[in-house]
């Protein structure tokens, strides 16, 4: 692990942004807009953000022996991580519900979203939209954190409440595909969001590193 | 030999323009950087830092530009700003062991030396140190890492008078081991007592870069302090 993201862990990161990825197990919650998993778990990368903006944590970051822009990869490091964990464990329970309670009743007779590849690949999408609206933003102004998380809140619920809405379309419902049904086109949603959080992440990276460099601390 | 130049150095803000700042440090002096507050201390550190994004201008270190070598320059200079509160619910045994990875040249005897001459608890959090001790605490940390450069922003604001004169002890000490110190306060005594050269501010503008001697010589009226010296200055700017 490299010195910048032990800091963020160590230093920068409030226990309850860990603690935060335990709403990854909203995945098995029958009834409910599981997608909203991935709200919490940025809402707790919020958290971080926020205490380490009063922590004078960017300029202390600054400050350490690192290039200007490294500052900005320590912060995506440490989200990304984040993340990744928070996917995992959705990936982890995706599987189970996708085997062995494949048929179970709780899950068949749900009207919202079932766990399967294409949820998988809308929770990166939303990921890859925190990236890209959240810390992007963030690093315009390196301290204002209010705007773009109001922004990144209403946008990510917009597309929740599509997500939930479209597999109710007539053609559509093999997006709420039970099991292995319609896998093909279940695992190319989960590229397409694949695709999506990388190049939505990978951007505003860059952009984030630029806007960064012509900040005043 | 100069340690480190900045050379023409711009900054505009709305209310405020940095004037082409130009100045060296000689290696293994005691620079005072003078000048009344909102004069262009602190943006002018903050450029040196890469803190902030200057209109034009150039600094180097060792001979080398801070633009492309940003890391190994940071790594062998110190800074320090007064009574800024770094992670305060975290205690200072956490932040040390996070800020040490960071340095090669990290020296764990230095460290428990001023951590023991400043009376810091490792226990202690920042929030529950006195403005006093907060300063203590940041001036351990960028003592601790063998800094060839120490670059002081108001290093000894808020500290009692006992503390202050350890402090200027410790900053001669540091000097016999030819560290160069960059030295921003406005309570010129401290100045007078360790400074080697001097360089007023003024309004966003370098008025002198010299030694001390000179500066007494060029500036003053016999028998004047540096404090009376700066005083009669700003009072002429504004006239």
């Amino acid at each position: 692990m490299n010195a910048l993201l032990r800091k963020e862990m160590r230093l920068s990161a409030l226990l309850l942004t860990y603690l935060f990825l335990g709403f990854a197990v909203m995945t098995l919650l029958p009834g409910y807009p599981i997608l909203c998993g991935v709200f919490f778990i940025t809402l707790g990368i919020f958290q971080s953000f926020q205490s380490a903006r009063e922590a004078n944590d960017i300029v202390f970051s600054a400050l350490l022996p690192v290039a200007k822009r490294d500052v900005v990869k320590g912060k995506y490091q440490f989200v990304l991580l984040i993340e990744l964990c928070g996917f995992a464990i959705m990936a982890v329970l995706t599987i189970i519900r996708m085997t062995v309670l494949a048929d179970a009743p709780v899950y068949r007779q749900n009207a919202l979203m079932t766990a399967n590849p294409f949820f998988l690949g809308m929770a990166l999408l939303l990921f890859g939209l925190f990236n890209t609206i959240f810390l992007g933003g963030f690093f315009k102004t390196a301290y204002k954190l209010g705007k773009p998380f109001v922004t990144y809140i209403i946008v990510t619920f917009a597309v929740i409440g599509a997500a939930e809405a479209l597999h109710h379309f007539p053609g559509l419902e093999a997006l709420n595909a039970f099991g292995f049904d319609h896998f093909g086109l279940q695992l190319a949603l989960l590229a397409a969001g694949a695709l999506c959080f990388i190049a939505l992440t990978v951007l505003s990276y860059k952009k984030a590193c630029e806007n960064f460099e012509r900040i005043d601390l | 030999m100069n340690a480190a130049e900045v050379q023409n150095l711009c900054k505009t803000y709305p209310a405020f323009r940095l004037k082409e700042v130009s100045f060296s440090l000689e290696g293994g002096k005691i620079t005072g950087f003078i000048g009344r507050n909102g004069a262009g201390k602190t943006t002018t550190i903050k450029a040196m830092l890469n803190l902030i994004h200057t209109d034009s201008g150039d600094i180097t270190y060792f001979g080398l530009p801070l633009s492309g070598h940003e890391k190994e320059i940071k790594q062998r200079i110190g800074y320090s700003t007064g009574t800024v509160s770094w992670y305060p619910r975290k205690t200072i045994r956490e932040i040390v062991d996070v800020t040490k990875t960071f340095y090669s040249g990290w020296d764990g005897e230095a460290y428990r030396k001023y951590m023991e001459l400043f009376g810091l608890d490792e226990t202690k959090k920042p929030i529950e140190l006195s403005e006093g001790m907060k300063v203590k605490f940041n001036l351990m940390l960028a003592l601790s890492h063998r800094a060839e450069i120490l670059i002081l922003d108001e290093p000894t604001s808020g500290l009692d008078p006992f503390s202050r004169d350890e402090l200027l002890e410790v900053f001669r000490t540091l000097k016999e081991h030819g560290v160069t110190i960059l030295f921003s306060t406005h309570i010129t005594s401290d100045l007078e007592r360790c400074a080697d050269n001097i360089i007023y501010i003024s309004r966003g503008e370098i008025r002198a870069a010299c030694s001390k001697e000179e500066f007494l010589r060029e500036h003053g009226k016999p028998e004047e302090t540096l404090e009376e010296i700066f005083l009669r200055l700003e009072r002429e700017a504004r006239l």
